[in-house]
């Protein structure tokens, strides 16, 4: 069992991105995200988008504030725990993010190689348990090239929630996805936040979290002026 | 952090670079300065010493330069004074006393200055006298160039020292002419002392030169009176005279020959009594040869050198009042000034080594120090971070709703055991009927992050396990399969996991052992035992409530028809495609919709075998379990069992009214199925190779085909059944919906196993059936 940690899983105290080095709007961040909550970010910019999931995962420098996930600032800390914290994240995101010099099996399982001593067979086996909830017939094998974009948006998914991670950054799989993710990748969120994780999920538009409605704890628009919040569930 | 993440991030190590420059390489960095000032400061001294011994040794020299000069001074004048005392003498006295007045003169000073070993006189006319020391150096000789005869001879008189004529004797000096000798010669035209070259007498082993003065007597003639003055004596005193510990000097004349000096008369003899020869040569005097080449070069004055590895000091110095151009060489090996100087540094050196390995001892002592120190200081910050730890989770605890209400699942209790105590399970065991039985009542995995319960053992399986829990004794087993109390508990719960080590803790209540808190691998501190007594406690508190509310709750079991202890029992099965009881289908009156089905279904692994002995005994187990699933439909009064591959669907309440009870049947029949399921399986040494899933709701169903009919059901009750007995933590375990849980809150134990997103059906509660209440 993780310890659910008793304050906020993210926090982002005043944070103002730097505009050089991200594109964001030099605006203090605020928000606080706990743990089990899902929250909605409707940003129309991809790459804004992105870059905002950066800023949590503590990617982005920052010219004022603090971004503190589990209760640790990314600014105080070493290469070693920065990667090591990063390991507790999932994420999906709309930058190129699959290895050509490894075949899909292996971006999938590598970050839990990479971070945790658990048995191959185990996170094996937990991949192919997600790859056939999110409808792959079993772990994908091939180069990630040689996969169908459906293909490669659901092993995207088994990468994101393979190994419990505590935060889920997930830029918007379900548009252009087919129907049939819609379900699964609904039942992995509302698992993941069950055991304690937060999530929060990039959005372009409305319709594509109207079916998740009443699981949503907030909802929050990147603009412009920053991140601000439209209405608390 | 997660047991499997290989980085803790909330660990920082950071320090570490500090702390090795801290701990490490302050102390050494402080001990080097302190090496490196030690040694600076004894160099320092060293050199600082050894210019004011260079400068010492020069003055020494310098002072035994003076010396000797003084005392070269002081062997030479007689001669030099002799001569001119001699020759006022000579020339004030009456010519006809001359002759005596040289005699007295000569016998006197030959008495008295060792050094000095003949006079001669002679003038212009070829006249000659000498008066010399005898052979023996005793005694004079007293000799005057005569004409005998028309014949040159040499008149010797023979005299002791107080004047005693004791012989005399003539010679042949045939061609003798005083004038032509160098000491008369080299008067001509000088009114000052003259020196002749140094000669050497090989016979007499003399070194000889002789000083001499010209000058006018009062009869007008002119005389030369000479005074020959041993130099063998100052090569004595010179040979005696030390200069340092084994330094020594040397006379030499202004072209390098030797005048005196340590070993003279070898190195005349070396020389072929020559003395032009008798020069420094750099393979018997390289020292003085050396010293010699700097005076050319240089000048005067005190030089140091190097010489084969050995560093020398000389001094070149005129001789004041010697003869012209003399030099006095003075040398010694600079150690024999310089030694107590070496001597003090390596004194110094030494203390500074005992100093430095002080130092090093100490900042050893030092860094050991620190090092345990902090060591002691991680242990603390450890054992605060355990505390807080402990804290946290005594505060989740304790900030559970309900804790204490026997109503509410202990969830919290088992999660926070595993997570204190790293155990790979918790389970909390409450001992039933007296003692007979044993219901797990909560079971946390923590790999699975599931929750199970419900099982039920019975002491006539587990009779030492349970003996042990009542002594009221922790229980710790290394390895539980071998030992003899948990052998049969091993097989039966921690083969399943996989599990080795087992540490049971008794649960006290009011009215003695309650139960039992077991952990599985659990890896136990000695403190923890204090957090692990208080689960227990609260865990004591609640198996108490419980009890009790089974005591009320146990008229009320008895009174729902259909069940075990029911008077008036149920219709047997009406459908049941197991038993394929046609006679029995045929008589089905109604089909459409039931408002209240309870719909059972038990899915089973599928069974691996391998050869004809394997599956038949392997038939032989399924059809125990069926026969086991027969009685108990039957004694629950279930409406109908279908069997279809690898799945049971049984079913209770398919009536056009509500039939509250059958969920409670069915319930009841899941809960006993489950029991002798396991101990079916336990005993045929199997894991729990199946699942159940329960759901209660509205149904459509009704007898289908010819001959016979067969009668089935459909609709959500029945697919969400399915999911739940297909989504099923663990195996052996009763999985069910909401509405169940709803329905038999009051009367079941459940834990929760939180929501899930299922297709078509939204966002939903799932639950663990644990046992009855």
């Amino acid at each position: 069992m993780d310890t659910r940690i008793a304050g906020p899983l993210l926090e982002l105290n005043k944070a103002v991105p730097s505009f050089e080095e991200s594109g964001l709007p030099p605006v203090p961040f605020s928000m606080k995200l706990m743990p089990g909550d899902c929250m909605v970010v409707e940003a129309r910019s991809t790459s804004r988008a992105t870059m905002f999931a950066d800023l949590c995962c503590g990617l982005v420098p920052l010219d004022d504030g603090a971004v503190r996930f589990m209760g640790l600032d990314w600014a105080d800390l070493h290469d070693r725990e920065l990667n090591a914290l990063r390991g507790r994240i999932g994420r999906m995101t709309r930058r190129a993010s699959w290895p050509e010099f490894l075949n899909t099996h292996l971006a999938i399982t590598l970050q839990q190689l990479h971070h945790t001593s658990r048995p191959l067979d185990d996170i094996v086996a937990e991949a192919a348990r997600l790859g056939e909830l999110f409808g792959l017939p079993g772990l994908p094998v091939l180069r990630p090239s040689m996969l169908s974009d459906v293909d490669l948006l659901r092993a995207g998914c088994v990468r994101a929630f393979l190994g419990r991670p505590r935060l889920l950054l997930l830029e918007d799989p379900l548009e252009g996805s087919p129907v049939d993710l819609q379900n699964p990748f609904l039942s992995a969120i509302t698992d993941a936040r069950d055991r304690g994780a937060g999530v929060i999920w990039l959005v372009r538009n409305n319709a594509i979290w109207q079916g998740y409605r009443q699981g949503i704890t907030s909802i929050w628009r990147l603009a412009d002026d920053g991140l601000v919040e439209i209405r608390t569930a | 952090m997660s047991s499997d993440e290989i980085v803790d991030p909330t660990v920082q190590n950071d320090a570490s670079i500090k702390r090795v420059l801290l701990h490490l390489v302050l102390p050494f960095g402080v001990l080097v300065l302190v090496v490196g000032a030690i040694a600076a400061i004894g160099l320092h001294s060293y050199r600082s010493t050894r210019a004011g011994v260079v400068a010492l040794t020069h003055e020494l020299l310098g002072a035994v330069q003076q010396n000797i000069s003084q005392e070269v001074s002081d062997y030479i004048m007689p001669a030099m004074a002799g001569n001119i005392i001699a020759s006022g003498m000579i020339t004030h006295a009456p010519p006809q006393v001359a002759d005596r007045v040289f005699n007295s003169y000569g016998a006197a000073m030959l008495q008295s200055v060792p050094q000095l070993q003949s006079f001669y006189l002679g003038d212009e006319d070829g006249h000659f006298r000498l008066i010399t020391r005898g052979p023996d150096g005793k005694n004079q000789e007293r000799t005057t160039f005569e004409l005998h005869d028309g014949k040159q001879v040499y008149h010797r008189e023979f005299y002791t020292d107080d004047g005693v004529k004791t012989g005399e004797e003539y010679t042949d000096a045939t061609g003798y002419d005083p004038r032509k000798r160098p000491w008369y010669a080299n008067t001509e035209g000088k009114t000052d002392t003259q020196w002749t070259q140094p000669y050497l007498f090989a016979t007499a082993r003399q070194f000889v030169m002789t000083s001499s003065l010209r000058f006018k007597g009062a009869n007008g003639h002119t005389y030369v009176f000479a005074t020959n003055i041993s130099l063998n004596e100052l090569s004595t005193f010179l040979d005696h005279l030390k200069v340092g510990k084994t330094g020594n000097a040397i006379i030499l004349d202004s072209k390098g020959r030797v005048i005196a000096g340590r070993n003279i008369m070898q190195q005349a003899e070396a020389a072929g009594w020559d003395p032009n020869k008798m020069v420094l040569d750099p393979k018997t005097h390289p020292v003085f040869a050396r010293g010699y080449d700097h005076y050319r070069v240089r000048g005067f004055g005190p030089r140091s050198f190097e010489l084969n590895g050995k560093r020398y000091v000389t001094i070149a110095s005129p001789l004041k009042n010697s003869a012209e151009g003399w030099i006095l060489l003075l040398s010694a090996p600079e150690s024999d000034f310089a030694n107590f100087a070496r001597q003090s540094s390596q004194q110094s050196l030494q203390f500074a080594g005992i100093i430095i390995v002080f130092s090093l001892v100490l900042a050893g002592f030092l860094v050991r120090q620190v090092r345990r120190s902090e060591r002691v200081a991680r242990k603390l910050g450890q054992q605060g971070a355990q505390i807080a730890h402990e804290t946290a989770a005594v505060q989740q605890v304790a900030a559970t709703p309900r804790l204490f209400d026997p109503t509410a699942e202990p969830l919290v209790l088992t999660e926070q055991l595993v997570h204190i105590t790293d155990a790979r399970r918790a389970s909390i065991w409450r001992l039933l009927h007296d003692g007979a039985a044993m219901i797990c009542e909560d079971s946390y995995d923590q790999k699975q992050d599931a929750h199970s319960g419900g099982f039920e053992m019975s002491r006539a399986d587990l009779g030492e396990l349970f003996e042990t829990i009542e002594a009221g004794d922790v229980l710790t087993v290394e390895n539980a399969a071998t030992d003899e109390r948990t052998r049969q508990f091993e097989r039966l719960v921690m083969r399943e996991l996989g599990t080795r080590m087992l540490a049971i803790y008794p649960i006290h209540g009011p009215k003695g052992i309650m139960g039992g808190l077991v952990l599985e691998d659990a890896h136990m501190a000695p403190h923890l035992l204090y957090f692990v007594d208080l689960m227990a406690s609260i865990a004591g508190i609640r198996l108490a409530e419980t009890a009790d509310d089974a005591g009320t709750h146990a008229l009320a079991a008895e009174d729902i028809p259909g069940t075990a202890t029911s008077a008036t029992p149920l219709p047997a099965p009406r459908y049941d495609n197991m038993l394929m009881q046609a006679p029995q289908v045929a008589g089905v009156s109604t089909s459409g919709i039931y408002p209240s089905v309870a719909v059972l279904v038990i899915t089973f692994s599928d069974p691996v075998v391998d050869g004809e002995a394997e599956t038949k005994s392997l038939l032989q187990l399924i059809n125990a379990l069926a026969t086991d699933v027969q009685r108990i439909s039957r004694e629950r009064g279930l409406f109908a069992v279908e069997v279809a591959g690898h799945r049971m669907i049984c079913m209770a309440g398919c009536t056009v009214e509500e039939d509250p009870t059958a969920i409670i049947r069915i319930a009841d029949a899941a809960l006993t199925m489950r029991e002798t399921f396991m101990a079916t399986l336990a005993a045929a040494n199997l894991e729990p190779v199946f699942a159940m899933g329960l759901d209660y709701g509205a149904a459509f169903g009704g007898a289908v085909g010819e001959d016979p009919k067969v009668f089935n059901l459909w609709g959500q009750t029945v697919s969400l059944a399915e999911l739940m007995a297909q989504g099923a933590s663990d195996g052996g375990t009763i999985q069910v919906t909401d509405r169940v849980y709803q329905a038999l809150r009051d009367r079941y134990l459940f834990r929760s196993r939180g929501s899930f997103f299922a297709p078509h059906l939204g966002l939903g509660r799932a639950y663990i059936l644990a046992a009855r209440r």
